[in-house]
């Protein structure tokens, strides 16, 4: 991260330390919305910006983490210390499960993925008599732990951009580390590590599940915001809004999920807001960002810095 | 009595058990056979334009409805399902064009780039579509010859039109692999999936070969909207959900195999007809599991090659 990089960060720091001053409760919600659908598109990106994978079943763990969170807490009556790790646990015993999809490469891995994500939410839609089928689980408290308790959104919104910068630092640990260097070069050529000695499928597993555990963390923050959690949240089009979020805002690095979130989630509700074929315009954006915008925003900066830098050394 | 209703006479309460379970079991082989007619229809044209211009289409499943939904409104403007047929096929045919030529084709062979694309043609499909005929579940209207019940030996009745539907996917079905074997143009496309530098060295258009099987695959798409909504609904959120079983089907027979998506529409069709019945909440469970071991075993289904 150069002067200007830590610069942005922090500045960045400032303004979501102070926004509950300056913004109302309903900005408040669409900025933790925010910051919770970017953890979900960071890991999405975990895979597809330091891998190459490209999974579509990461709104399973989300949904699943979720669920067992939200049953837990209302049916059970189970406290927050409990529920939340069980939900996380949850989430990630099925990416150790679907992480087998990680034999496969290619196309045959997208196709998979699609499929066990459809897995989720058949259960989740079918199952009535457990997950409370299209209705799904209601009334979720806010977490309490003990005698702290969360008592309004504001507060909510300062636990989950804490969450949100704890992950953010640990991401980028972990992508620095030997570890993370591997995956970056089984995504620059898979044969080529593996003739170095390296066992490229255990990484990748070991990828997708990590990939899962955060999916499950965005997952449980979201039931705890949302206050409720149906099919919708397992559904394919979450997956794939997350996976354009990493690509809009600009895959393998940790601002652009972020940046990709706030871009979606506030189109979206600035289009809804006047125009009833949002989803078209939804749909329009995904070509348009395969099209003109691959690498994002991120890399638009950046080729536009890159020619900035080249005009200078002329 | 356990059950409620009256026994025939001479039957004991578990031998009428075992009659209902029979013909239970029965209907649902019907069930799921003709379901895998419709699949075999859908999922002919996703595996055959994969096999030759390595594309992943996922507005698929968005043809299937928009064609279905054309489909629909030609019946009612005209009392015609041949005619439906025909224009739910032909209207995809034109949008499967441009959205290949304009849009897919600058994909090149990045396949995430292919999802994400036609995820959004999917979506403005869908979108369009739902402003147009709305969010109610619709049903394309069969004539009255293809319809009435039928009565089978032993006492069955059955929607005849069932029957119809499988009897016309075997006539296509064959049709294909007649096409796709024994012809010319069936052994150039082969020929294409198997190495397609090669085929366009030998001084074969082919480009022209793809826009004929991309033609192909969409009137088949459009096509099994129209007579596929005449049993399953219309309804927003259709085209994901047919999407998906074509998607295990081709899945579970290999990309690009003809007589793959036959078998893979087959046990597709009859796994999710039994898990309904037997184990209705965990029957889209019952549907993939059997898939994703199959995946574990053999990563490029039953009849896929490596790619």
């Amino acid at each position: 991260m150069g002067r200007v990089g830590i610069g942005l960060a922090l500045a960045a720091f400032a303004v979501a330390l102070t926004l509950p001053q300056f913004a109302g409760p309903f900005w408040m919600g669409l900025v933790t919305q925010m910051l919770i659908f970017g953890l979900l598109a960071l890991s999405v990106d975990l895979l597809l910006g330091q891998t190459g994978l490209f999974s579509l079943c990461h709104a399973s763990f989300f949904a699943v983490a979720a669920y067992t969170t939200a049953i837990l807490q209302v049916r059970y009556a189970v406290p927050t210390l409990l529920a939340a790790p069980a939900g996380l646990v949850a989430g990630t015993l099925l990416a150790l499960g679907f992480g087998l999809a990680v034999r496969t490469r290619g196309v045959y891995f997208i196709l998979i993925t699609i499929a066990l994500g459809y897995i989720v939410w058949g259960v989740l839609h079918r199952w009535s008599s457990f997950t409370g089928g299209d209705n799904g689980v209601t009334n979720v408290p806010f977490p309490a732990v003990g005698e702290l308790r969360i008592g309004s959104h504001t507060e909510y919104y300062y636990f989950v951009l804490a969450v949100v910068i704890a992950c953010a630092l640990v991401y980028r640990v972990l992508i620095a580390s030997p570890f993370g260097l591997s995956l970056r070069g089984i995504k620059a050529s898979e044969t080529r590590t593996r003739s170095l000695g390296y066992r490229t499928g255990l990484h990748l597993y070991a990828a997708f599940v990590l990939s899962g555990l955060l999916a499950s963390l965005a997952g449980v923050l979201y039931v705890y915001y949302n206050r409720f959690v149906n099919p919708v949240s397992a559904s394919f089009p979450i997956s794939v809004e997350a996976t354009l979020m990493a690509i809009i805002g600009g895959s393998g690095t940790i601002a652009g999920p972020f940046i990709g979130s706030g871009i979606i989630l506030g189109l979206r509700n600035w289009v809804s807001s006047f125009f009833e074929l949002y989803a078209t315009v939804m749909g329009v954006v995904f070509i348009a960002t395969v099209l003109w915008a691959p690498d994002g925003i991120v890399g638009l900066v950046n080729r536009l810095r890159a020619a900035r830098a080249r005009r200078k050394a002329l | 009595m356990p059950g409620g209703g009256a026994l025939p006479p001479g039957t004991s309460f578990p031998q009428h058990l075992a009659l209902t379970m029979m013909t239970g079991a029965i209907l649902q082989a019907i069930n799921g056979v003709s379901l895998a007619a419709l699949l075999f229809l859908l999922a002919s044209g996703f595996t055959l334009t994969f096999g030759l211009m390595r594309v992943v289409n996922m507005a698929h499943g968005a043809y299937y409805l928009l064609g279905g939904y054309v489909g629909l409104s030609t019946v009612r403007a005209t009392g015609s399902f041949a005619l439906a047929i025909a224009a739910g096929g032909a209207a995809i045919v034109l949008l499967g064009y441009l959205v290949d030529r304009f849009l897919i084709r600058r994909t090149g062979e990045n396949h995430l780039a292919q999802v994400l694309l036609t995820v959004g043609v999917a979506f403005v499909i869908g979108d369009i579509a739902l402003k147009i005929w709305g969010g109610d579940s619709l049903k394309v209207h069969v004539p009255e010859l293809l319809r009435g019940p039928m009565e089978l030996p032993g006492g069955l009745v059955y929607p005849a039109y069932r029957f119809v539907l499988i009897f016309f996917s075997i006539v296509v079905g064959v049709l294909l692999w007649v096409l796709y074997r024994k012809t010319q143009i069936g052994a150039v496309v082969r020929a294409g999936v198997d190495d397609r530098e090669q085929v366009s060295a030998t001084g074969i258009n082919v480009d022209r070969l793809f826009v004929i099987v991309s033609a192909l695959a969409s009137f088949l798409a459009g096509m099994s909207g129209v007579v596929g909504g005449a049993f399953l609904m219309l309804y927003p959120g259709a085209e994901w959900e047919i999407l998906v079983y074509a998607l295990v089907v081709v899945i579970v027979g290999g990309l690009g195999s003809l007589e793959g998506a036959m078998i893979g529409a087959l046990i597709v069709g009859l796994l999710d007809a039994y898990g309904r019945w037997l184990l209705p909440e965990f029957s889209y469970f019952v549907l993939f599991a059997p898939m994703a071991l199959l995946l574990l075993v053999r990563p490029r289904g039953l009849f896929g090659k490596d790619i």
